[in-house]
């Protein structure tokens, strides 16, 4: 009869008391089921939600910074020879180094043109296009000419792009350019599938376009007629997952060629460098000769405005923005494009705070209630331990058959609780929900986007999500870590309930106990 | 014969209104094995608390007490009671919850004396030897009646095959014919089964049934020829 089966033979033959104690786990249960079910759907929407996001974190120049610190300079002369922080390769080389990143977007963009036996683009045949020939027709009368560039160049100054890293864009025939050819500016080049097939270009053949215009500072009269604008690149890839813009796209009309996702250019961001030195060096020599008390003498830089790092994991974006921040150059900053999802998840974490709440509420009610419970029933038991330990039964035996007896009350009590309680979690949640969301300010962003096609110009890689988007991840589901953590709580505080009283017995020698009680 | 117990210059005394009360004085005896002992003495001599502090449910002032030429302190007292003593209550002290063989089971899983590893069918052996029959042991102790319950609590006291018996007014809620069964109990075990048996009492049935008589008396002990 070891202090395991004494508590067993009294938890049966103590009915009444028995269920009264399981009755008052089984309430504790549900109520501690509904906290942590709410709280943990709150948490896993989240986390859902976040997955779906792109990992992205954007390596940028704090402005803010920057214009806060120049405001603090009083010298005139050195805030004149103030510069510009820039972004580095170096910089972002070192960032990826970072097992985490995947990759890394340090773009230039730029608008080419057609170039006389050149490829052509692929047509649109709208408003825009017949506008901008006429324009051209009659740039001399205007007295004003501007050509509209045909192809928008995206050029990387890595060997990858996060649109193929992510499968938003794919290689059809060929490959990407190599770090190799990005070092050695070489005359490369990727092209969508729908203008390789327009103009029969295949991977290995060499296309030809221009990288100005006649047009371009002719009202500054600079003479660009010995500068080639033509460019003679390598097609090395062909790649497909942009579409053309169709005709009922909203503003189709008034969509330039070079807008169309399909017109779009992938190449070495340094080969473009290479390519407009010469272009820059007539541009810059020009305005020497307008302003000859300044110093216009050209030099070749990388101009790197921002960079988009893509993740491994989103869930490690915020990790990753905590680990770099204090690392970085003055005036750099690292953004987790968090604002939108915080936003949004307000109503979220506002039930989980509920949730939480509800929690420790009930935990703390639950330890005051199962404590004097227990030290009630064990005040009529203050007999028993008497005679216990005058059988030379160790006190630790004493409390333990107390716990035993507690915790197999409320191990039945939790127990029961589980399918009643996930019923009412997933209930309240909602309603919770529901009403925090129309209660709160929470307003989704007006949709920016004046035009409802892929925009070649979107430098946001972050995910675009709604609040529909989160709450749809919303689902109390009472897992089994909640019902362990349950079951670890609820043993927590029979264990607190039983010790406490114990010793308020036991602290007494058995003589007096045994007094006390007779 | 050799000494089990001895009792060294024990003192106790509390505080009662403000003025000490004391108990038991420098008080000094020796306990020899295989004897049945009767401790009697007035209302309020202390022969109750002499008991507790020789039995180790509670300690006294001053003075040391040797079981077996060691000082139960050292022993230590939760030690002392599990394995070298057992107490045999007035009240009977039964676990109300618990059968009859119950309550003596629970003393011999609490023990660390060799026991039979058989423990449940020693324990109704044991029952049966006090007059409770099987029937009976099945039941709660709260269903028997005084002295089938002071029975249960005697064959409680010696399922831990323990040498020393205390017992305090074991009979006092008794009637005669059973007071007289409980005494040939306790002499069976002192002269067959060379246990000590100490009893405390005041009933002259019982000590006149003993085999030395001492009295308690001004806090200390005397002989009774």
């Amino acid at each position: 009869m070891n202090f395991i089966n004494r508590a067993i033979k009294n938890v049966s033959r103590s009915l009444t008391k028995s269920i009264l104690l399981t009755l008052t786990f089984f309430l504790i249960g549900n109520l501690v089921i509904v906290g942590l079910g709410v709280s943990q759907a709150s948490k896993s929407a989240k986390t859902l939600t976040r997955q779906k996001m792109r990992a992205v974190v954007n390596y940028e120049i704090n402005y803010n910074e920057v214009y806060q610190y120049m405001d603090t300079i009083e010298d005139e002369d050195e805030y004149n020879n103030f510069k510009f922080p820039r972004i580095t390769i170096e910089d972002v080389n070192e960032i990826l180094m970072d097992e985490r990143v995947k990759t890394a977007n340090a773009l230039s963009n730029n608008q080419f043109y057609v170039a006389e036996g050149g490829i052509d683009y692929v047509h649109l045949n709208n408003q825009q296009e017949e506008n901008m020939a006429e324009q051209m027709q009659n740039c001399e009368q205007n007295n004003w000419c501007y050509e509209e560039p045909n192809f928008f160049v995206k050029a990387n100054y890595f060997p990858d792009m996060i649109e193929f890293a992510d499968g938003q864009y794919y290689i059809v025939d060929g490959r990407f350019y190599t770090q190799e050819e990005i070092d050695n500016d070489a005359y490369v080049v990727l092209i969508s599938e729908q203008l390789a097939e327009q103009n029969g270009v295949r991977v290995g053949d060499r296309i030809t376009v221009n990288t100005f215009s006649s047009t371009d500072y002719n009202q500054e009269e600079i003479d660009l007629s010995d500068v080639d604008p033509s460019m003679d690149l390598e097609v090395i890839g062909i790649y497909g997952g942009v579409k053309s813009i169709t005709p009922d796209a909203q503003n189709f009309d008034w969509a330039s060629p070079y807008e169309n996702p399909v017109n779009m250019l992938l190449m070495p961001a340094t080969t473009i460098e290479n390519k407009m030195a010469s272009f820059y060096e007539k541009i810059y020599a020009h305005y020497q000769e307008l302003y000859p008390e300044e110093d216009w003498s050209y030099e070749r830089e990388s101009y790197i405005s921002d960079v988009v790092l893509l993740l491994n994991d989103p869930l490690e974006v915020d990790a990753f923005v905590e680990d770099y921040t204090p690392n970085l150059r003055q005036f750099m900053k690292l953004n987790a494009n968090n604002e939108e999802f915080n936003k949004l998840s307000k109503p979220l974490d506002t039930l989980s705070l509920y949730a939480n709440f509800i929690v420790w509420l009930v935990v703390i009610n639950a330890i005051v209630i199962i404590t004097l419970v227990t030290a009630l029933t064990l005040k009529t038991r203050e007999y028993e331990i008497g005679v216990l330990l005058s059988i030379g039964a160790t006190k630790l035996k004493v409390i333990a058959q107390f716990f035993v007896e507690l915790a197999l009350i409320a191990i039945l009590g939790f127990t029961l609780s589980v399918g009643t309680g996930s019923l009412i979690a997933g209930k309240v949640g909602e309603t919770v929900l529901e009403y925090q969301i129309q209660s709160s300010d929470v307003n989704e962003g007006e949709d920016d986007y004046y035009w409802d096609y892929d925009s070649i110009w979107d430098s946001d890689y972050s995910t675009e999500i709604s609040l529909e988007d989160l709450t749809s991840e919303y689902s109390v589901q009472v897992s089994l870590p909640i019902i362990a953590e349950i079951y670890v709580m609820g043993l927590g505080i029979v264990l607190l309930a039983v010790i406490i009283p114990s010793f308020m017995i036991m602290r007494y020698n058995p003589k007096k106990i045994l007094m006390n009680q007779g | 014969m050799s000494t089990i117990l001895e009792l060294e210059n024990i003192n106790y005394s509390y505080i009662d209104g403000g003025y000490e009360r004391k108990i038991l004085k420098d008080l000094s005896w020796k306990f020899e094995e295989g004897t049945f002992y009767t401790i009697l003495g007035p209302s309020g001599s202390g022969k109750t608390t002499l008991l507790s502090i020789i039995s180790g449910l509670d300690t006294a002032n001053s003075g040391n007490i040797y079981f077996k030429g060691t000082d139960i302190k050292e022993i230590g007292l939760g030690k002392y009671r599990r394995n070298k003593i057992s107490i045999v209550f007035q009240q009977y002290n039964l676990i109300p919850y618990l059968t009859a063989v119950e309550n003596v089971l629970v003393a011999m899983s609490e023990t660390d004396n060799d026991i039979p590893s058989d423990k449940k069918e020693v324990a109704y052996n044991l029952l049966e030897h006090f007059g409770i029959v099987r029937t009976k042991a099945d039941r709660r102790v709260g269903q028997l009646s005084g002295g089938e319950q002071q029975r249960v609590s005697i064959a409680r006291a010696l399922s831990s095959n323990v040498d020393l018996i205390f017992a305090d007014e074991p009979t006092g809620n008794l009637d005669t014919a059973t007071e007289n069964e409980i005494i040939e109990v306790f002499k069976e075990l002192a002269h067959k089964f060379g246990k000590t048996i100490i009893v405390v009492t005041h009933s002259n049935n019982v000590s006149a049934m003993s085999d030395h008589r001492v009295i308690l008396k001004d806090g200390i002990l005397q002989a009774i020829e």
